[in-house]
């Protein structure tokens, strides 16, 4: 232990004079705090503008004036996504996943505004956003520090005079590693310092009620995946004639890892499940509106037999005889047809996403680069699963919104008079206004469980590979 | 102190070392002679447990090296021909990283009176070992050495390339440590530094010890003369 030790301060010492590891650590930490401070800034303005347009339309909504319910649930409203304070970290998906979306009876709208839409095509190679700094770049200015971590000793014989004096292959490796990770946690210091304040400034957040849990479980999470880059580079030096040697392998595994694997993956799984157009997706569930599920029972035909099971049930032969206003019925009764149609074709286009979703996690078993990545999306809550959750509580919302409408005008007014009834203010204050809140990381996590077990998995594989080595690595082989 | 009996080293078809036989006490320089190849670095290598031997045993203070590698390694010191340091940190801070790993400490004044007595110049103490010259790394080496505490010291052509002031500098160095009873086993081609530094002297060939004798008991011409007979 003492060994390790010594051999930590002088891995140390020597890499805090080594020109190229200062600046690539400086650069890092630079990169950091742009993004950080940039994602910020973003955060804080949109959170304004959001909140500002969601007071706006909530008044609107309040302010709309005496109209007819059914006009008033077309007349809609807007609801809005609230950013998270941990997006900042992570831009996730947010950037393709719009900021608002328009909310009225009979259709459910599209996301609008995705603020990709404002990119230009560079923004394929993604933002700047810290998390992409650390799981992208991070992992190069390891590669730097470490892949002349043993073919420096080797090549130099200083490995040769180490163990002669007595150090063992184990207490170098990890020397190493311990170094190597105490200079990391010191240019990231800073970093993670400014992650807490933000954090914590975001803890009376409503919208993700365990930002500290999750700030924790997201420097935990880069904490293993650092390691395992570490280890990785350490290991290959040991194992590695020559620095080129090492070199050149640890950039190929960078590009594989990091480039090449997370496109390929992407590429397969839309060939593999391939999502229907946008037109195709909305002319499948017009068609199956207009026409029926089945295909053989149309709008007009589902409205006779629904106006023939009130009069029965009723037992009264004319519409007008009904206690209510039966338009109100009809409505609802097609918007829940409608509902149970898009919930349909729903659930299919969700079957796809969790497919092609499902391609990815396999594939991070075998890549952690993409575990991390997904992982770091769900913990910052801007993932595809929180996505989903935030348009289901939307879709949930303006079903409710809907309803309320519909019920009110079937209790309140007469059939036939369909524009003489008007609802007053107290019908829109019984439309709460809509607030979110995202689930919390335990029950997102649920959906990465590969995702996790590749993070833990790796890190184990890496202990053993460098445990098992350091016990079989001899200075000179023979 | 130094033991080798019937050690064998095989790479393949070709056989590095041949059933050596060697015994070297504490206060003894025992210095290997040989062209290269003839097995001299190998026997070097075996005593530090860098190669395992396909027969017989080395052993240092009656310790089998592969079997206390630990033990046996706290007893030795080695010098290979050209002692590379961390050309990032100074003498002084190199000799205190590697006495560290022996569980050796000393303070500044300590190892900076070590590094003196070792004959490295007192201005280069504090500067990095990349203004270092070969001379002025070995006497590190030794420094380091004496530090530690070595029982044996371990050269593999130490002089090689030094230039012959440095290389008699480091000759009174080993001298002095002899006089503290270490048992040093040095490989060299250097002729004169062998029949000067040495106690004994060996002479090897195609991994067989072929000659062994006190060096007292012969010349500088006649040491010259059977080398030169056994390179043939």
């Amino acid at each position: 232990m003492r060994n390790l030790l010594s051999i930590a301060r002088k891995e140390i010492k020597i890499a805090l004079r080594e020109r190229l590891v200062v600046s690539l650590g400086i650069i890092i930490l630079l990169l950091l705090g742009v993004a950080l401070y940039g994602g910020y800034l973003s955060y804080r303005q949109q959170s304004r503008i959001i909140t500002e347009k969601q007071e706006e339309k909530r008044k609107e909504w309040l302010g709309q004036g005496d109209k007819h319910p059914h006009i008033a649930a077309h007349y809609g409203t807007f609801v809005f996504k609230p950013k998270t304070i941990l997006s900042v970290f992570d831009f996730g998906l947010d950037t393709y996943t719009g900021t608002s979306i328009y909310l009225e009876a009979h259709y459910q709208h599209e996301f609008m505004f995705r603020p990709a839409q404002d990119h230009s095509s560079m923004i394929r190679f993604g933002e700047l956003s810290a998390a992409l700094v650390l799981y992208v770049l991070l992992p190069l200015l390891i590669i730097f520090l470490a892949f002349s971590s043993y073919t420096k000793e080797k090549e130099t014989g200083t490995l040769r005079l180490l163990l002669s004096q007595g150090a063992s292959y184990s207490s170098i490796t990890w020397g190493k590693v311990l170094a190597y990770s105490i200079l990391l946690i010191v240019i990231l210091a800073p970093y993670i310092a400014g992650m807490f304040i933000l954090s914590s400034r975001g803890l009376s957040s409503a919208v993700v009620p365990d930002v500290a849990v999750r700030t924790v479980l997201l420097v935990l999470i880069y904490a293993l995946y650092i390691f395992i880059f570490l280890s990785l580079s350490v290991w290959v030096s040991l194992k590695s004639a020559t620095g080129r040697n090492a070199l050149l392998t640890l950039l190929a595994c960078w590009i594989l890892l990091v480039i090449l694997t997370p496109k390929a993956v992407a590429n397969l799984s839309e060939s593999f499940y391939t999502l229907p157009s946008m037109r195709a997706f909305k002319e499948g569930i017009q068609k199956d509106i207009r026409d029926g599920i089945d295909g053989e029972t149309p709008g007009p035909v589902r409205r006779a037999r629904l106006e023939k099971e009130y009069l029965t049930r009723y037992g009264v032969d004319s519409l007008h005889q009904l206690p209510f206003n039966f338009e109100g019925v009809s409505m609802q009764a097609g918007e829940e047809y409608g509902n149970m149609v898009y919930d349909i074709h729903w659930e299919k286009l969700r079957a796809i996403f969790h497919r092609q979703n499902s391609m990815g996690s396999i594939a991070s078993i075998f890549n952690p680069y993409l575990a991390i990545q997904h992982l770091s999306m769900a913990l910052s809550a801007t993932d595809l699963y929180t996505a989903i959750d935030f348009e289901d509580k939307v879709e949930a919302y303006r079903r409710e919104l809907v309803r309320k409408m519909n019920n009110d005008m079937a209790q309140n007014s007469r059939y036939g008079e369909f524009y003489e009834y008007k609802a007053t203010r107290e019908l829109w204050d019984e439309i709460e206004d809509f607030s979110y809140v995202t689930p919390s990381a335990f029950e997102i996590l649920r959906y990465y469980k590969l995702e996790m077990i590749s993070i833990v998995g790796w890190t184990t594989f890496v202990v053993l590979l460098l445990h098992y080595s350091n016990r079989k690595s001899k200075p000179i082989h023979g | 102190m130094l033991e080798a009996t019937n050690l064998t080293k095989n790479y393949g078809d070709f056989t590095a070392l041949n059933g050596l036989d060697l015994s070297i006490k504490s206060g003894d320089i025992f210095c290997l002679l040989g062209a290269n190849g003839a097995g001299k670095s190998t026997t070097i290598n075996l005593f530090l447990n860098f190669i395992e031997p396909d027969a017989g045993q080395a052993t240092i203070n009656a310790m089998d090296v592969t079997k206390h590698p630990k033990e046996t390694r706290q007893l030795l010191s080695y010098i290979p021909e050209n002692l590379m340091l961390y050309s990032n940190l100074t003498g002084l801070e190199n000799l205190d990283f590697f006495c560290g790993l022996g569980k050796k400490h000393y303070d500044k004044e300590q190892l900076e009176e070590l590094l003196k007595q070792s004959g490295l110049q007192p201005d280069f103490i504090h500067r990095r070992v990349s203004s270092y010259s070969k001379g002025m790394r070995q006497k590190v080496g030794i420094a380091l050495a004496r530090a530690r505490g070595a029982r044996v010291l371990l050269l593999d052509e130490p002089t090689s390339g030094l230039d012959p002031k440095a290389s008699n500098e480091f000759s009174e160095l080993l001298l002095d440590m002899k006089e503290k009873g270490v048992a040093t086993l040095m490989a060299t081609h250097d002729l004169f530094r062998a029949k000067d530094t040495g106690t004994h002297i060996g002479i090897m060939k195609q991994g067989i010890l072929i000659e062994d004798f006190k060096s007292e008991d012969v010349s500088f011409h006649d040491l010259e003369k059977l080398y030169l007979k056994h390179m043939h």
